[in-house]
């Protein structure tokens, strides 16, 4: 291992060696603001890492990994997101009781996982990173131990990710056993001519790894388990779990099909389609029935990974250009979202309810506005990143000649406008005279109320003037085909 | 392998398959026409030698053996990927010592915790 490999892998070093430095200050002493500012200080540093380590073209390192823009680009992002849950959980944790300091060296050790998996090019590192991150999530998501539904998400969310893990691993195996290959680079085109069809194992194989897959990214059929676990899980945690966790799978599935290219031999390709139209049709119609904001927000999480899939297939750099900034704005947006939901939160429980946010414009005009945009932004309604993010998905779906998708996507978000506008309006209306037993929100903090402001400053900046992230988006994007012979 | 030599070679094996599933379906089966029908006052109650058992089965047993038994298996399990590395230890020279010395800190730091925070108390 040479200096670059060791300048190149720094910002897994920092996250994990932060991860450590925050246990052992547990040990030394145990502080909740000093556990937090040791996090916040962890991420700082990988963020800087990330953009002081030399860009450009793929660079191998070890058998396992890869560091280029792609893989760059997206530790950034999942760093990022996770500054803004160690922020929003810091809020939520505190007004509890109990002890509440071991929650950040989960959220550090969910982060490693999240980029392990993007930088990751081998199987081996791809299940490595995968576990890291579920079994971190699995304590995270049951950290509220004194809540029932809490633990229920926790134990639900550990026995169906085993599963989807025990699909995944059985699949790797299959394309193992068959084409001798564990590195993606090394089964970029496994059948000599596109006409041939796929070898039965092989195809088994990968139809495993999408069920694998298709249950983290919470596809329909494989999306059970979302709503349950949203809820149950304590909101900041909710958060993470809708961007960093699917936001880290969802690059590693660019990054598999586009060195391989299986994902277009046709029963591959059907599925795909078949997972994207369900996942779209179910989210947007499924939330239409809900009362509770966090299982509103969850369905339309589903509806906007179906989204995605749309620019997904295809193989080109439109398609992943597209895919990069609808994520982006995905990001920012649910950060927000649920943002809210948790800095809304007293303590005894979580601001969950839709009655909760009934003429909250009257009450906390700001977190108001906040949470309107953020709506607005997931409607994709002009102005907002998530706008321009659902044009160019439209455009790359339009390219790739999509049609079928393309008209459910439009279907799919007339259909979620319902509940997205019945949301805001339930803001904006006069507060009920009978709202005096619900407990207070609790006031915004001075760190909660920033990142609300960054979150929605950069969502607008998105929206409005999209131009130089997106030439960095684009450039980043052509190093994730660099290395991949055409056929 | 074509199939026909698969066959030719495993043939034991799927005859001891068919024996299993022969011999069980006997047993069960047997002993579902030989065994008796009965349904008398203790019939449905738990056989504890003779004695009429008392109180409920579901007692709270203290968790602190779950708690040694976890500890034990992660450091256990710590020593059997120091063996591996001990296996190599020539071959892959300074930078497999250096990642052994690395893991070993990261156990230590995470002994010191458990050790901070009372999980080694047998309370």
């Amino acid at each position: 291992m040479t200096g670059v490999e060791l300048i190149l892998l720094l910002p897994l070093i920092v996250l994990s060696g932060a991860a450590v430095a925050v246990m052992l200050a547990i040990a030394v002493r145990r502080n909740y603001l000093a556990a937090f500012l040791l996090t916040l200080l962890g991420f700082v540093l990988t963020i800087m890492a990330v953009a002081l380590s030399p860009g450009g073209p793929q660079r191998n390192v070890t058998a396992l990994f890869v560091f280029d823009d792609f893989a760059r680009f997206f530790i950034g992002l999942i760093t990022g997101a996770g500054l803004f849950v160690a922020v929003l959980a810091f809020d939520y944790f505190r007004q509890q009781r109990g002890q509440f300091e071991e929650f950040f060296i989960m959220l550090l050790g969910a982060t490693f996982g999240c980029a392990v998996l993007v930088a990751s090019r081998h199987f081996a590192s791809l299940f490595l990173g995968l576990e890291i991150l579920s079994v971190s999530l699995y304590a995270m998501i049951a950290y509220s131990r004194d809540r029932e539904i809490s633990t229920e998400a926790g134990l639900k969310y550990l026995i169906l990710a085993g599963v989807s893990a025990a699909f995944l691993v059985f699949g790797m195996a299959l394309v193992y056993a068959q084409t001798g290959a564990l590195e993606f680079s090394r089964m970029p085109y496994i059948t000599a001519s596109p006409d041939e069809p796929l070898d039965i194992i092989v195809l088994a194989g990968f139809g495993m790894i999408i069920v694998g897959i298709g249950f983290k990214l919470a596809l329909v059929p494989f999306h059970l388990w979302t709503p349950d676990v949203y809820q149950g899980a304590p909101a900041p945690v909710t958060a993470f779990i809708a961007t960093a966790s699917k936001g880290a799978v969802f690059a590693l599935l660019l990054r598999l099909f586009a060195q391989t290219d299986v994902a277009f031999y046709p029963p591959l390709y059907v599925t795909f389609v078949i997972l994207a139209i369900a996942s779209m049709l179910f989210g947007s119609w499924l939330a239409l029935l809900q009362n509770n904001m966090k299982r509103i927000l969850a369905y339309s999480s589903i509806a906007h990974l179906g989204f995605l899939l749309v620019a997904f297939m295809g193989r080109g750099h439109i398609q992943s250009t597209a895919a990069a900034f609808y994520l982006t704005a995905y990001f920012v947006t649910t950060l927000g979202a649920f943002g809210i939901v948790s800095l809304l939160s007293p303590g005894e429980r979580d601001a969950e309810w839709i009655e909760d946010y009934r003429g909250l414009f009257w009450r906390r005009p700001f977190v108001a506005v906040v949470f309107s945009v953020m709506i607005f932004s997931l409607a994709g309604i002009p102005l907002t990143g998530g706008f321009v993010g659902k044009v160019l998905v439209i455009l790359a779906g339009e390219q790739a000649a999509q049609w079928a998708l393309v008209v459910v996507l439009v279907t799919a978000s007339a259909i979620s406008l319902f509940y997205y506008v019945r949301v805001v309006g339930i803001m904006y209306m006069p507060a009920e005279a009978g709202g005096a037993d619900r407990p207070a929100l609790p006031g915004l903090s001075l760190q909660g109320g920033g990142a609300l402001a960054c979150l929605t400053g950069l969502l607008v900046l998105l929206g409005v003037y999209p131009g130089p992230f997106l030439d960095l988006v684009r450039d980043m994007v052509t190093t994730v085909y660099a290395g991949v012979l055409p056929r | 392998m074509p199939a026909t030599v698969e066959i030719a070679v495993f043939w034991p094996f799927f005859v001891y398959f068919g024996c299993v599933i022969v011999l069980v379906a006997g047993m069960v089966g047997v002993s579902y026409v030989l065994g008796s029908r009965h349904w008398e006052r203790a019939t449905g109650a738990p056989f504890e030698s003779g004695i009429v058992t008392t109180g409920s089965a579901r007692v709270g047993v203290p968790a602190n053996f779950y708690l040694v038994a976890m500890l034990f298996v992660i450091f256990d399990l710590e020593s059997v990927f120091l063996f591996a590395w001990a296996a190599v230890v020539r071959q892959v020279g300074w930078t497999g010592y250096v990642g052994a010395c690395v893991f070993i800190v990261m156990m230590a730091a995470a002994l010191v915790y458990l050790w901070r925070v009372g999980a080694l108390e047998g309370r």
